[in-house]
């Protein structure tokens, strides 16, 4: 799945798509957008909830939402198309299951996001549950917003009754999506047996992340740093190949 | 349309697992910087990460803050670890709260547990697929397998998955590693409360799936009526037993099988299901040659207990190959197989059991009464599942009144009494305990047993069944001997 530079702005605004590969984009940019919200709401109510995390996770809601919009204009007049041949319809269906089984995602999110604010207020910073969080989410919200770098508006306190305002306007927002799915599955017909998945069963990524695996066997009982020893391993190789290559060269020197 | 599969056991209608409000409650004054829980900083190989708390510092604030002792305190801290407010940094996969210096962490209010939204396989297999990608083959052998039935249920969905398991890797990258590591604990801690290891206990389990809201109120039409007035009915009808004959029978029941119910007594060598070793399911498998005392014992209790283990048929078998009425006990278990057979083999099985057992001159003719034998052959012109009930139960009185008494007695049953094994009881540590709950594996798959069981029976059957034509020219071949010898 070739996915741009994430870093890079892009103009994906609610601007009419009409060819099947800008879909896969915007459906793609959503689930994007859902698993960077999902990574903001599990902070919400920890030790780093703060006044600037319901901001980014209001900003990347606001994105969802267009994102959703225009998923749902493309999809829903191309799946409407009765002249549409048979290997696009495949097509389109595979974007529909995925547009729709994000939205629901980012429902549940919703809903756990509007649940925990009404818990947990800003107002008494001393109730946020120490989760051992402490850096802040902020690139998280810039990969969501597709932005290079995210700006803060205001400061950083926040009254209470900005808060109920926010959270009352979270509230429609759920209702909105959840209108939504209601009326996508009213108005497209996708038998959800008929689709089948293309890609393996098993994700690959081309770079592994050895790192935080290192950290995180340190933490276990079993031992699983496998993988420093085998970084070391790799390293004293390299040191001996290296010693290998000097000391033919020297003997080359000194034979010529 | 996705059917959204509300699994949540009827709690929307009654909550039964309303302590949750109250261990948030708790968790929250947990909190406090002043009167709350001490916490400390783990120091992992590169950074350390703050807001850890030992056991015994969880166990001793929960001891001043109810007033309890120091155990009572710990039986608290491991339900709060087992619901998933708090989790364990080193062996994630014991939900316990061990007070000494093992560190714990709270779980973010995300991945705190609710019923309001229950636990979605979506989220499973998005996790699953994670875990694979961050490095393939990590998943253990249980996990492996919901993870293919995922993929087999959810096949419609797995691009979506692989794509949004992707994404939250790549926007996890995103944050600073100590962060990264612990929101992969968090995660890691939710999963194994919500999808235990088989044979943990899980504190989840909200027991079975109740439909209907039981504080509704019922409409009275004249269904609701017509339903009240059949209950009350039947009610009536009922036949009754003195309380003195009941209350009897019960305290009969309980001395006699007091010593053999595993909640009351324990259990020889060791109860599997609580020190994880299956050295009891092996003692008292199906093809054991010296079954345990126990279970000879429990043969003496009554004859369906006797013909309801397999191993004690195999001993009766044997007692009623030697007294020559071993067709009685075939036609028995050819009626049981009937019973419980599938429903196109009835017709052909009945058929078999017709020639074999009941017709005149058969090779195994049982010995029923007349009244008996003409409802059972007219009930063979339409047969079903029930109809050999009748000649079956007579044979079973038979056996039960005449066969039985004289097993008990018999050389085979002394045999197998004096053979019986008496397991040693385990006694394990700590550490072995440990051991076990690590080396738990699945047993044997359900049909490899059955087709074990299959290729038992065939055996059985081709070894011969014992008729009277074959004995009879066994008893004239011997006497031919001996008149040979004389």
């Amino acid at each position: 799945m070739p996915l741009s530079n994430n870093k890079v702005a892009d103009d994906g605004t609610a601007c009419e798509a009409n060819t099947p590969e800008e879909g896969k984009t915007m459906v793609d940019s959503l689930i994007k957008v859902v698993a960077c919200h999902r990574h903001l709401a599990s902070c919400v109510g920890g030790s780093t909830d703060s006044p600037h995390l319901r901001q980014e996770l209001r900003q990347t809601r606001e994105r969802a939402q267009k994102l959703t919009l225009s998923c749902r204009q493309h999809l829903t007049s191309r799946l409407r198309d009765k002249g549409l041949p048979e290997a696009e319809r495949k097509d389109a269906e595979l974007l529909w299951v995925a547009f729709s089984s994000s939205l629901e995602l980012f429902y549940a999110d919703m809903c756990k996001v509007f649940n925990m604010g009404n818990n947990f207020s800003l107002a008494n910073t001393c109730a946020l549950v120490q989760t051992g969080m402490q850096g802040d989410t902020h690139e998280v919200a810039a990969r969501a917003l597709s932005l290079p770098d995210l700006q803060h508006e205001g400061t950083g306190a926040q009254s209470d009754s900005v808060e109920r305002q926010e959270l009352s306007q979270l509230e429609q927002e759920m209702t909105q999506v959840d209108r939504t799915i209601e009326d996508m599955e009213l108005k497209v017909n996708v038998l959800r047996w008929t689709v089948e998945a293309r890609g393996p069963q098993n994700g690959e990524l081309v770079s592994t992340d050895s790192a935080s695996l290192t950290l995180m066997a340190g933490d276990e009982e079993a031992p699983g740093g496998t993988a420093e020893r085998s970084q070391i391993f790799m390293i004293m190789v390299i040191c001996g190949v290296a010693a290998v290559a000097v000391g033919i060269s020297l003997s080359v020197i000194f034979l010529a | 349309m996705t059917i959204r599969n509300v699994h949540d056991c009827g709690q929307r209608h009654r909550p039964r697992v309303a302590c949750l409000k109250k261990v948030e409650a708790l968790v929250l004054e947990m909190q406090d910087p002043t009167s709350g829980v001490k916490s400390q900083t783990q120091r992992l190989v590169i950074t350390t990460i703050p807001h850890a708390l030992t056991g015994e510092d969880v166990v001793a604030w929960i001891a001043k803050r109810f007033n309890v002792d120091a155990a009572e305190g710990c039986a608290i801290g491991t339900m709060m670890v087992a619901f998933g407010y708090i989790y364990p940094l080193r062996d994630h996969k014991r939900l316990i709260l061990k007070s000494d210096a093992s560190l714990y962490r709270f779980q973010t209010p995300y991945f705190w547990p609710a019923q309001q939204w229950p636990v979605e396989d979506t989220d499973y297999a998005i996790y699953l697929a994670k875990r694979n990608i961050r490095k393939n083959g990590v998943l253990e052998l249980h996990e492996q397998e919901q993870y293919n039935n995922l993929h087999k249920w959810l096949n419609h969905k797995w691009d979506f998955i692989v794509m949004q398991a992707k994404e939250q890797y790549r926007a996890g990258k995103e944050r600073k590693k100590p962060d990264r590591v612990v929101f992969d604990c968090q995660e890691r801690a939710y999963w194994v409360v919500h999808r235990p290891p088989p044979g943990s206990v899980s504190a989840m389990d909200l027991g079975l799936l109740r439909l209907i809201d039981p504080n509704q109120e019922e409409s009275e039409t004249s269904d609701y009526f017509r339903r009240i007035i059949i209950f009350t009915e039947q009610c009536i009808m009922r036949p009754r037993v003195k309380s003195s004959v009941s209350l009897g029978a019960i305290v009969k029941y309980i001395t006699t099988y007091k010593l053999h119910d595993a909640f009351l007594s324990p259990v020889l060598p060791s109860n599997p299901w609580l020190t994880d070793d299956p050295a009891y399911w092996d003692l008292n498998s199906l093809t054991i040659d010296n079954p345990t005392r126990m279970r000879v014992e429990r043969w003496t209790f009554s004859f369906g207990e006797l013909l309801s283990d397999p191993r004690g048929r195999d001993g009766f078998r044997l007692f009623l190959k030697k007294e020559f009425s071993s067709e009685n006990l075939a036609f028995w278990e050819a009626c049981e197989a009937v019973k419980w057979g599938t429903a196109s083999t009835i017709h052909e099985k009945a058929q078999q059991i017709y020639k074999t057992f009941l017709a005149r001159g058969a090779p195994r003719w049982i010995n029923i009464d007349g009244k008996t034998m003409e409802v059972t052959v007219r009930g063979l012109k339409h047969p079903h599942r029930y109809v050999l009930d009748a000649a079956q139960t007579h044979i079973y009185m038979l056996m039960k009144k005449d066969k039985y008494g004289r097993y008990l007695k018999s050389p085979v049953y002394m045999d197998y009494q004096r053979r019986a094994t008496d397991p040693e009881a385990h006694n394990f540590t700590e550490t072995q305990l440990a051991q076990n709950a690590k080396n738990r594996r699945p047993s044997l798959s359900p049909i490899i047993l059955r087709q074990q069981e299959e290729e038992q029976q065939a055996k059985l059957e081709a070894s011969g069944p014992v008729d009277l034509t074959q004995v009879m020219s066994k008893l004239d071949k011997r006497n031919m001997l001996k008149e040979g010898q004389k």
